[in-house]
């Protein structure tokens, strides 16, 4: 980072509160707080206890600034958004090939607790269903289950510039209630796509799922992927650079559940969602974005969280393959001098 | 489009609540909506001159700050208080002036993001064509905040060395913040004083332009905080001056 004076830096963090991007974030929390469709996740009683009406919005670009509006700091359970990142430390311990050769990369269509297996290959669909998380849990490497969960943990740290902790409640719930995923496990052992330490590598599956984190750091991680895998504050390197493209593709084809497609057609930002209400999304080069409101559409995506991805990329045209000048310049709303934006 | 006009000074006592209570209600009196918030949460005021007890006020800017109320129910509509007769409408949201409150503040500070968050909704919830911001003197996270988001910022400082000195700093952080508009008013200049001048040496001083020279009054100590003066001597230069200084304000960019 450039060493700023004092003065300039507090300065810089006033603008970032006052920057007339900050009141359009502002305005949109406002606009959706009273959006009261959905419902929150209730398979275990520990993530029915959330409050629906928790709201946060957070975005951070690879500069390192970063806009909060709402409730940034309440923690809940990442859920399927570790898939993504899991995946990516899977790449850098095995390579591209051995990862493709057990997990494949096609979105399926079915629901992400489908217990389906390519019929030619037999390898799970992609890494974001639970079989291919599962699949690419049981790659990382370490000796015995507490250095590999320590991996995991110092990866994402990596990614969100603060150590994190894992719900034990939820972890322990999401065992006690996992038979399904045990299932798709032993499928899968059945074909050889993974090794036998079942009960060790479903245990740090539920437990990645329980690491808690809040809106600021589902930006960061979003962020440190926008920036080429470097975190934009710490400028710690969270994950080699070779890999990115990777974990940004299987986000924008698989990320969004079975509503990807359509998320790919009308938002077109890579994104990762969770059951706990979080939502990651990636616009690379530029700024990663972090949402939390636990209540779920159908297909278990957070309803608030598509509605803020959807202005944004519109207003900002932040579609990947947007060609038309925007309403909106990013940069000059980020940077414009506060009294200039919307009153 | 609405604009926000901040009244700062680096030192305490150089009437700045006054300076922005009859600015404000000058500027009503042309017929605009204007909002005034007492910013000042360590040590308010600006209530009294609006003839506002704090009887009467249940909610304040605190009560939004702890997330107690919405911004729009700590306002208070003063018009007649201040003896606005004709078009024109005059809001205030004033701080507490418990100790307990005021305590609390101290202690705890508060998110200087929901103060932005609540200057917006208060234009927006109030139509407000004008928002005074009567700031804490000296400058901290909110001052800078203040400054930030204004469109205007008037800088009162009385004709000596320490606000002399103070006003370069002032002036200086107003410029790393981008401050449109600067302007500068000279408070209590004794009338053995030359006032151009003196207005000529501060403005070569700092680069910036005076809007407004007003002398140290009797006039106005004798009203002791009670009233706003340019509603009860409206033909007084004190007055006048600040018809002046609401024209620049209405007129600047």
């Amino acid at each position: 980072m450039v060493e700023t004076s004092n003065l300039e830096s507090l300065a810089s963090s006033i603008q970032a509160v006052a920057s007339p991007f900050r009141g359009y974030l502002q305005d949109l929390y406002e606009q959706y707080k009273g959006v009261m469709d959905g419902a929150v996740a209730d398979y275990i009683p520990e993530l029915a206890i959330a409050k629906p009406e928790s709201f946060g919005i957070c975005v951070a670009t690879v500069d390192g600034q970063v806009f909060e509006v709402g409730d940034c700091t309440s923690l809940f359970t990442i859920q399927s958004i570790s898939k993504a990142f899991v995946y990516g430390l899977a790449l850098e311990d095995h390579g591209r090939e051995y990862v493709n050769s057990k997990v494949s990369v096609e979105p399926t269509g079915e629901a992400f607790n489908a217990i389906v297996l390519d019929e030619k290959t037999n390898r799970p669909y992609n890494p974001m269903v639970n079989a291919g998380a599962i699949a690419t849990t049981d790659m990382i490497k370490g000796k015995g289950s507490t250095e590999r969960l320590k991996r995991i943990l110092d990866m994402f740290k990596r990614y969100t510039g603060r150590e994190l902790d894992i719900n034990v409640p939820v972890f322990l719930s999401e065992r006690a209630t996992g038979n399904r995923n045990r299932a798709i496990a032993y499928l899968m052992l059945n074909f050889d796509m993974i090794t036998n330490r079942i009960d060790e590598t479903l245990d740090l599956y539920f437990q990645q799922c329980s690491i808690l984190v809040n809106s600021r750091d589902l930006a960061m991680m979003a962020a440190t992927l926008a920036n080429n895998g470097v975190n934009p504050i710490t400028q710690e390197r969270a994950i080699d650079g070779r890999y990115v493209q990777d974990v940004i593709s299987v986000m924008l084809t698989c990320g969004m559940y079975d509503y990807s497609g359509e998320w790919t057609y009308r938002v077109g930002i890579p994104a990762k969602s969770g059951v706990g209400g979080g939502i990651t999304a990636v616009v690379p080069g530029r700024i990663g974005i972090g949402t939390f409101s636990p209540p779920l559409d159908e297909k278990g995506n957070s309803v608030r969280g598509i509605k803020v991805c959807e202005d944004l990329a519109k207003d900002f045209g932040l579609h990947l393959f947007n060609g038309a000048k925007p309403d909106r310049d990013l940069e000059e709303w980020m940077n414009g001098r506060p009294a200039d934006g919307a009153w | 489009m609405p604009k926000v006009v901040s009244v700062h000074s680096y030192r305490g006592g150089t009437g700045k609540s006054n300076f922005t209570a009859n600015l404000a209600t000058t500027i009503a009196m042309t017929g605009k909506r204007v909002g005034v918030i007492d910013t000042d949460l360590p040590s308010p005021g600006i209530h009294s001159l609006f003839c506002l007890e704090p009887e009467q006020t249940t909610k304040t800017l605190n009560s939004y700050l702890w997330g107690d109320c919405e911004i729009q129910d700590a306002a208070y509509n003063i018009s007649s208080n201040v003896g606005i007769t004709d078009a024109g409408e005059l809001f205030l949201v004033p701080a507490s002036v418990r100790a307990d409150d005021i305590a609390k503040i101290l202690k705890d500070g508060y998110d200087v993001k929901l103060l932005n968050d609540g200057f917006r909704k208060l234009v927006k919830g109030l139509e407000l064509d004008y928002l005074f911001i009567d700031t804490h003197p000296g400058l901290s996270k909110e001052t800078f905040l203040s400054i930030a988001i204004s469109h205007i910022l008037i800088l009162i400082l009385r004709p000596d060395k320490q606000d002399y000195q103070g006003t370069a700093v002032t002036v200086d952080v107003a410029r790393q913040l981008k401050v449109r508009n600067l302007m500068l008013a000279v408070n209590k200049v004794h009338s053995l004083l030359n006032g151009d001048a003196l207005r000529q040496r501060i403005e070569e001083t700092y680069s910036e332009s005076v809007a407004g020279l007003f002398p140290l009054s009797e006039d106005m100590v004798q009203l002791a905080s009670e009233g706003v003066f340019c509603v009860k001597y409206q033909d007084h230069p004190i007055s006048q001056e600040f018809r002046k200084v609401a024209q620049k304000i209405i007129e600047a960019n």
